[in-house]
C-alpha cells in the first residue's frame, strides 16, 4: 500500500469523532502560512494522529480506555497502562442511529456517542477495553445503562454538592474502587511512582495549554479560539502533541490575524462543550465578526485550570479534590462556575458573553438563567444565549443573532467613543415630513 | 438624496425609501415573499421607486434587512432586522422602551436604552410558535380569513386553552376542540393568549414601558389587546408596524 492510500483508509477507517472536521478559519481569520502554521497545521489531523498513537499503544501491551467526561482522573487509568480516549460524540450523521433507543429530545452530545457506539463507527470505542463513566446529568446516567449492555463499563457515582466534605469521601471512595477495577483488568499495580508520573504528565499538559488559551489575553490575540479548540486532542499527553504545544508557544506571539483581531468583538463562550465535529457555533461567531478569546466549557479552559498536587501524601485525595470541584452544571450550586466566569472576564476582558446550550441540556438550560444575570447584572456584559443542536439547520438564525449582537455592541462603543452620554439622541435628525408610509 | 430600506422577511418583503434631508418616508411597498427572492425584490422596489417617478441611479444607497437579507442582490450593504426594528420604531417613537416583534416566522422582544440603541433581545427558537405563520396555520385551518381573527376572538366567552406551542401540535389540538364542538371564537382567543403568553415568558419580569408592537402580525386585529392582557402592560401597534424593519434599514443606509 503506497503511504498515500494508507493515509487515506486511516482517514476512512477513522470516520466518526473522527470525522474530519473543516479546519479552522480557512479563509477567514488564517492569515498566509508562516511558522505558525507548523502546530496548528499539526492538529488538523489530531483523529489521525491519535489513531496512531492508539494502534501503537496497543501493539505494545497498552489498553484503549474510553472516557465521557471531564470528571475522570485520566492520571488513574494512564498510571494502570491505560490510554484515555474521549468519546464524546460530536457527529449529527450518528443521531438517528441513536434515537432508535434513545428519546429525540434529549442532548445531542449523548445521542451522537451512543450513535457511534450503535454503529460501531468510532474505531476508538470499538479498539476500547473498558469505558469510564460518571453519575454526572441524567441523561448520560440513562444512557450509559443501554451502553453497558454492549460495551464493559464502570460508572463512577459522583456526588454533586462540592461544598460537602462528605460528598468529597465518597467521591475518594469511588476513585479507590475504580483503581482497583483498572488494576484487577490491566492486571496490574498502580503504585505511587506510576501515578506521580501520570499526574505530572498530566499538569504539564494542563500547564501548556493554560499558556496556549492565555495567549488569548492579548489585545491582539495570535489565534482563533477556533484554532485554540482544535488544538484540543480526544487523547491527553501524547508526546507529538505536547511538542507541538511548547512549539506553538514560542511561533504564535505576534502573529497577525486577517481580518485583524482589533476589528473583532472579543467573545467570552460559556456553557456546554464542543466536541469534535460539534465546533460550529464557533465557527459561527467567528465568521460573523466575532473573536473566540475564552471558553468556559469543558473543551476549554473549565478542566485545565487546576492542576492536581503531585507532592500530596495521599494522591489519591488529591485527585479526588481537583476533579470534584470541576464546575460542572450537574453540581448544587454551582457557585465555582460564576466564579470562573468572573476571574475569567477579568482576565480575558471580553466584549460579550455568549452561551451554547445543547438542545434538552437541562442542568446548562436552567443555570442559564444565573449566568444571564451575572453577565448583564454584574459584569455589565451583553449576553446571548444560544440554544441548539447539531443540526446546521439553525446556522442562519444563529449567525444573525450573533450579527445583531456584534452591532448591538459596536453600536455601545460609537457611543462611548463620540462620548455622548446615554440618553441624548444619536444627532438623528427626526423626521419632519408627514410620513405617508403604506400610501400604496 | 434618497436612500433605501429592504426588508426581505420570511412572508413578506417591505420597500421604504426616504429623503436624505429630512429624513422623510417618500415611498413604501409590500410583497408577498415567494420562491424567487431576489426577482421578487428587485421587482417591488422598482415598483415603489415609479411611485416617486425616479430609476435606481438616483438611489444614494439601499441597506437589506430580515432574513432574506443576502438574497437582495442590489442592497449596498445588510444590517440585521434587530438593529434595523430599533432605529425604525426610534425614529417613529423616541420615547420607545421595549419592542415586541412578532413576523412570520420567529418574534422577538428588544429593549432599547434612551438613545434608542439595542440594549438586549430575546428571540423565539428554531420553530414557527408564536408567530405569524401560527396565526395563518389556525385562520387555515378555522377557515377564515387572518384579518377576520380578531373580530372573531372579540366574540369569545371563554378562550380556549391551548396548550402546544407547536404549529404542527397545536394544529392537531385544533382538530380535536373542534371536534368536541367548541366555538371558533374561542380556539383564536386560545391561540392569541397562548401567543401572548409565550412573548410575555420571553420578556421576563421587568418591561420598560412604552411598549411598541411591530411585524405582521401587530396588524392582526386582538393581538395587541391579548399582548396587554399577558405582558400586564399597555402596548401601543406601532404607526407603521409592518414596514418599521425598512424604515430603520432606510434611515441606517443614509449615515
Amino acid at each position: 500500500m503506497s503511504e498515500q492510500s494508507k493515509k487515506k483508509s486511516v482517514h476512512k477507517q477513522a470516520r466518526g469523532p473522527c470525522r474530519p472536521s473543516t479546519s479552522p478559519g480557512k479563509g477567514k481569520g488564517r492569515p498566509a502560512p508562516g511558522a505558525a502554521d507548523g502546530p496548528l497545521a499539526w492538529f488538523d489531523d489530531m483523529v489521525t494522529h491519535c489513531l496512531g498513537y492508539a494502534e501503537a499503544r496497543m501493539k505494545q501491551g497498552g489498553h484503549i480506555v474510553g472516557i465521557t467526561c471531564e470528571y475522570t482522573p485520566r492520571e488513574l487509568i494512564m498510571a494502570a497502562g491505560g490510554i484515555p480516549v474521549c468519546l464524546c460524540g460530536g457527529n449529527e450523521d450518528t443521531i438517528t442511529a441513536a434515537e432508535e433507543f434513545l428519546p429525540s429530545n434529549l442532548c445531542p452530545l449523548i445521542k451522537s456517542t451512543f450513535g457511534y457506539s450503535v454503529l460501531k463507527e468510532n474505531p476508538f470505542l470499538e479498539m476500547a477495553d473498558i469505558v469510564i463513566a460518571e453519575t454526572t446529568c441524567d441523561g448520560k446516567k440513562k444512557m450509559y445503562e443501554l451502553l453497558a449492555e454492549s460495551r464493559s463499563m464502570h460508572v463512577l457515582e459522583l456526588t454533586q454538592k462540592p461544598a460537602d466534605p462528605h460528598a468529597l469521601e465518597h467521591w475518594v471512595l469511588e476513585l479507590r474502587e475504580l483503581k482497583r477495577v483498572l488494576e484487577k483488568r490491566f492486571q496490574t499495580s498502580i503504585t505511587r511512582d506510576k501515578l506521580k508520573g501520570a499526574i505530572a504528565l498530566m499538569n504539564r499538559e494542563r500547564q501548556l495549554r493554560r499558556k496556549l488559551a492565555g495567549l488569548m489575553k492579548s489585545d491582539m490575540p495570535p489565534l482563533t479560539g477556533r484554532e485554540l479548540l482544535n488544538m484540543k486532542s480526544i487523547i491527553a499527553c501524547m508526546p507529538a502533541d505536547l511538542e507541538q504545544y511548547e512549539k506553538a508557544l514560542q511561533v504564535l506571539p505576534g502573529r497577525k490575524l486577517d481580518p485583524p483581531a482589533s476589528e473583532r468583538i472579543r467573545v467570552l463562550l460559556t456553557g456546554v462543550p464542543m466536541p469534535h465535529g460539534a465546533e460550529r457555533v464557533v465557527d459561527l461567531i467567528e465568521e460573523n465578526g466575532g473573536l473566540v478569546v475564552c471558553q468556559e466549557n469543558c473543551t476549554g479552559l473549565k478542566p485545565i485550570m487546576d492542576d492536581v498536587d503531585a507532592g500530596a501524601e495521599d494522591l489519591m485525595c488529591a485527585l479526588a479534590e481537583k476533579y470534584f470541584h470541576l464546575p460542572c452544571s450537574v453540581m448544587t450550586p454551582n457557585v465555582r462556575r460564576f466564579d470562573l466566569l468572573r476571574r475569567l472576564a477579568a482576565e480575558y476582558r471580553p466584549e460579550c458573553i455568549v452561551e451554547v446550550i445543547w438542545q434538552a441540556c437541562l442542568t446548562y438550560d436552567v443555570e442559564s438563567f444565573s449566568v444571564k444575570r451575572l453577565a448583564e447584572k454584574e459584569l455589565d456584559l451583553p449576553y446571548l444565549r444560544i440554544d441548539t443542536d447539531y443540526s446546521p439547520s439553525d446556522s442562519a438564525r444563529i449567525s444573525m443573532r450573533t450579527q445583531a449582537l456584534f452591532e448591538t455592541i459596536r453600536a455601545r462603543i460609537e457611543t462611548r467613543k463620540r462620548g455622548v452620554p446615554p440618553g441624548e439622541p444619536q444627532g438623528l435628525e427626526r423626521s419632519t415630513g408627514q410620513n405617508d408610509l403604506c400610501r400604496d | 438624496m434618497i436612500y433605501a430600506g429592504i426588508d426581505a422577511g420570511s412572508r413578506t418583503i417591505k420597500v421604504v425609501l426616504v429623503n436624505g434631508n429630512d429624513l422623510s418616508v417618500m415611498a413604501s411597498g409590500v410583497a408577498d415573499q415567494g420562491l424567487t427572492q431576489t426577482a421578487l425584490a428587485s421587482k417591488l422596489f422598482d415598483r415603489v421607486l415609479k411611485k416617486v417617478g425616479v430609476n435606481r441611479r438616483r438611489v444614494r444607497k439601499v441597506l437589506a434587512t430580515g432574513w432574506g437579507r443576502d438574497t437582495v442582490a442590489f442592497a449596498d450593504t445588510t444590517i440585521t432586522e434587530i438593529t434595523c426594528q430599533a432605529c425604525g420604531v426610534y425614529h417613529e417613537r423616541g420615547d420607545a422602551k421595549t419592542v415586541i416583534d412578532i413576523g412570520g416566522q420567529d418574534s422577538k422582544l428588544l429593549r432599547l436604552d434612551t438613545d434608542g440603541k439595542v440594549r438586549d433581545f430575546v428571540m423565539s427558537d428554531r420553530c414557527a410558535a408564536g408567530t405569524g405563520r401560527f396565526l395563518e396555520v389556525v385562520a387555515a385551518r378555522l377557515n377564515v380569513k387572518l384579518a377576520d381573527l380578531g373580530r372573531l376572538a372579540g366574540r369569545a366567552g371563554k378562550p380556549s386553552a391551548i396548550s402546544s406551542m407547536c404549529v404542527v401540535f397545536a394544529e392537531t389540538e385544533i382538530i380535536g376542540l373542534l371536534a368536541s364542538n367548541e366555538k371558533a371564537e374561542n380556539i383564536v382567543a386560545g391561540i392569541q393568549k397562548s401567543i401572548a403568553s409565550r412573548i410575555a415568558s420571553m420578556a421576563g419580569r421587568t418591561i420598560a414601558e412604552p411598549v411598541v408592537f411591530t411585524g405582521g402580525v401587530a396588524l392582526v386585529p386582538g393581538m395587541a389587546k391579548a399582548l396587554e392582557a399577558a405582558l400586564g402592560h399597555p402596548v401601543h401597534v406601532a404607526r407603521h408596524a409592518q414596514l418599521t424593519g425598512a424604515l430603520g434599514a432606510a434611515i441606517l443606509s443614509s449615515r
